[in-house]
């Protein structure tokens, strides 16, 4: 029985991290503009077919629909995670300059449908280049099953844990600790304020979106080899990340994380009751959580003044 | 100077165009005779089975070019109008309109996700079309609408019924089965094999000691497979597509979990090895219409069209789409015409002996039996190295006519 219980917070956590990591996301453009990147699914998608692409192309092992394990070997994995990486990064600021900044400050909900048309845009230029079909992509560290203390866990769901927390630890000390993250946290206060202090705000905002989206390129990369790369993988994923951000209040990244690793978790355990459930109890709890604590349980108290 | 356009007097144009009316029916008989036109309608690049939806296209492509080759029917050649559904409900319907009403078609093959075909099957029963189900496997895709009325809905197909009540016999018979328990997906699909799952079991005297579901896209099923285990499951009946049976077993590797797994014919499909990996794979045991043991006959079609295969497992959805469609051409030709109704009642009579690739017709449809491949017609498979191979074990041997209840 303690197997069972141990199982289901493995494979919690590791679902969860993507979670965490996709909120955490969310959160990063919400501080600094107060706007969300709705096609962040589509980002997730885009960053794992990308992956694959990489990784087809510098290894040169097996089919693009069915590549070799020894195609994400080596150096090419953390390749293949740095032009994801770097390509989201600058699809994020092409987002923010098509779709955010022409409607910022503006009064209204433009950016809402921008955001979204942005990505059935991305989305269908990918499904014009890679087709529809999903595909396999190998992990980095094999595919046999690890025992810990009689739960089963694969290498890449550890992976996608680690990188999680590792991620969201840098982010966290890069918001708290350094000049950069002062500044981010400045423009997030205050917009007008931080750019009478001399913080070039169009520039920190930029930054935000670049690292949000980056964060969606290698949350896709990271599951592809546990789900399969699809271009439809991330719609599901974003939605529940988004729950997880709304549920740790969309202000607090830490707890957005807390948010994302909670809903992982909740997702194996209400399985372990009835798994036809899980959807219904999973969304009855964040209303629950939103009529208690409107603005989630870590988010800061907001009045609005009318 | 005046241009040849102003030469044209109102008159003259009169004229032109009365002459050219008196001349339309000529015109009309000169030419050959106008196609008959066949749709498919179902997915071919989005859900784990749009590679069957791909085979049978090349089916019904091959059996296209046969009948065209013979001089078709009615001395009217064969086409086809695809539609691709990408395996959504509302699309799905939309194209069954679109063919009907647009593309003017006589009668409709697939769809490739039984969903669909239960979405939409309304509509060729008001509008009168037959159609050959050759992938989606729901038991009540070919049930009327209602008791009595006409039904449009053929299939020369694997039937989730058929299929259940075969590995529910192999459940029953096999002294190593202990309890049983279903796992199944939460789609149309899962859950329409579901109810058959506990329909049969009923009629065979079993019991489920555990009924857990999983969604389509899940991956990891370890918190369900527990409860299974808990309950001391020794066989599960599993009813989902080909990724989550793949999903399925991965989480019974990482619990090392591992009862006798009866799946869906879904196993078959390429996104099932590749979701398991070739060892996880060799474990189910699964039923399809077309033997891995071909005879020369069908190993000449399977060399004939391999090349346009995915992969080697989507050779029976090719091999139903070609029987449908011939089934669907004799029909006409015994009909006379391709009206719905007259082919219709010409499916469900057909005359004479038709060698089919799946097996031989002989008078494959009635009022009520709208089934070309039945139990009789159930080929046991598992995979082995990779590859589908014949299943075969003492269990298997010992079943009769009469364990196929339900």
């Amino acid at each position: 029985m303690l197997a069972t219980y141990l199982q289901v917070l493995v494979s919690g956590l590791a679902i969860g991290g993507v979670y965490a990591l996709i909120a955490l996301s969310f959160s990063i453009t919400f501080t600094t503009t107060k706007t969300l990147n709705f096609a962040q699914g589509e980002f997730i998608g885009v960053g794992a077919f990308l992956g694959v692409t990489v990784l087809y192309l510098v290894s040169g092992e097996g089919s693009f629909a069915a590549l070799a394990p020894a195609a994400a070997g080596g150096a090419r994995y953390p390749l293949a995670a740095a032009v994801v990486g770097a390509v989201l990064g600058a699809l994020g600021i092409l987002l923010f300059l098509a779709a955010i900044r022409p409607f910022a400050g503006k009064p209204g909900m433009s950016w809402v449908m921008s955001t979204i048309g942005f990505g059935i845009i991305l989305q269908s230029l990918g499904l014009a280049v890679w087709g529809p079909a999903p595909v396999n992509m190998p992990s980095p560290f094999g595919d046999d099953v690890m025992r810990l203390a009689g739960a089963g866990v694969r290498p890449q769901e550890i992976l996608v844990l680690a990188v999680a927390v590792v991620l969201m630890a840098a982010l966290d000390l890069l918001m708290r600790r350094t000049r950069l993250g002062k500044a981010m946290r400045a423009v997030a206060h205050n917009p007008q304020v931080a750019a009478l202090m001399g913080i070039n705000v169009a520039a920190v905002m930029l930054g935000a979106f670049a690292l949000s989206s980056a964060l969606a390129g290698v949350g896709g990369l990271l599951v592809a080899p546990i789900a399969s790369a699809s271009l439809f993988m991330g719609m599901g994923i974003a939605l529940k990340a988004f729950s997880g951000a709304i549920m740790g209040g969309l202000d607090n990244p830490r707890g957005c994380i807390f948010g994302g690793f909670a809903l992982g978790l909740l997702e194996a355990g209400v399985a372990l009751w009835e798994a036809q459930w899980r959807e219904i109890v999973i969304f009855l709890l964040i209303i629950l959580v939103l009529a208690i604590r409107p603005n989630g349980l870590f988010g800061a108290r907001a009045l609005d003044k009318v | 100077m005046p241009s040849i356009s102003d030469d044209i007097t109102r008159r003259g144009f009169g004229r032109g165009t009365l002459a050219a009316l008196l001349a339309a029916p000529a015109i009309a008989r000169a030419q050959p005779r106008e196609e008959i036109r066949l749709g498919f309608n179902g997915d071919l690049a989005a859900s784990p089975s749009a590679q069957s939806g791909r085979a049978a296209v090349v089916g019904i492509r091959a059996a296209i070019e046969d009948l065209n080759r013979e001089g078709g029917v009615l001395g009217r050649a064969f086409s086809l109008i695809v539609r691709d559904d990408l395996s959504q409900p509302p699309k799905s319907i939309q194209n069954m309109s679109d063919l009907i009403d647009n593309e003017r078609v006589v009668a409709v093959l697939g769809p490739t996700n039984s969903g669909n075909a239960l979405a939409w099957r309304h509509i060729p029963n008001q509008k009168r079309v037959p159609v050959m189900g050759c992938i989606g496997s729901a038991t009540d895709i070919t049930r009327p609408i209602r008791a009595g009325a006409d039904n449009y809905m053929f299939r020369v197909g694997s039937v989730d019924r058929t299929q259940v009540i075969a590995l529910m016999a192999y459940a029953k018979k096999n002294p190593r089965s202990g309890r049983i328990g279903f796992l199944t997906e939460t789609t149309g699909y899962g859950q329409a094999g579901l109810r058959d799952l506990q329909e049969v079991a009923q009629a065979q005297g079993l019991t489920a000691a555990a009924n857990e579901r999983f969604n389509v896209n899940d991956t990891d099923m370890t918190s369900q497979l527990a409860k299974l285990r808990t309950a001391g499951v020794e066989t599960a009946l599993v009813w989902a597509q080909g990724t989550p049976i793949g999903q399925l077993m991965r989480s019974m590797d990482k619990i090392g979990y591992f009862p006798t797994v009866l799946t869906s014919w879904a196993a078959d499909n390429l996104s099932f090895i590749n979701a398991a990996g070739p060892t996880l794979a060799e474990r189910p045991i699964f039923l399809r219409t077309v033997s891995e043991d071909r005879t020369p006959r069908q190993q000449a079609f399977f060399d004939r069209i391999r090349p346009q295969l995915d992969a080697d497992s989507a050779y029976s959805f090719a091999v139903h789409g070609y029987d449908g469609t011939m089934l669907l051409a004799r029909a006409m030709q015994q009909a006379g015409n391709t009206e719905g109704p007259a082919v219709r009642a010409a499916l469900e009579d057909l005359q004479g002996r038709l060698d089919g690739y799946a097996k031989t017709y002989e008078r494959p449809f009635t009022r009520d039996q709208h089934e070309a491949l039945t139990a009789a017609d159930q080929r046991w498979t598992c995979w082995r190295g990779g590859r589908l191979a014949a299943f075969d074990d003492a269990v298997v041997a010992g079943l009769r006519p009469e364990d196929f209840r339900g």
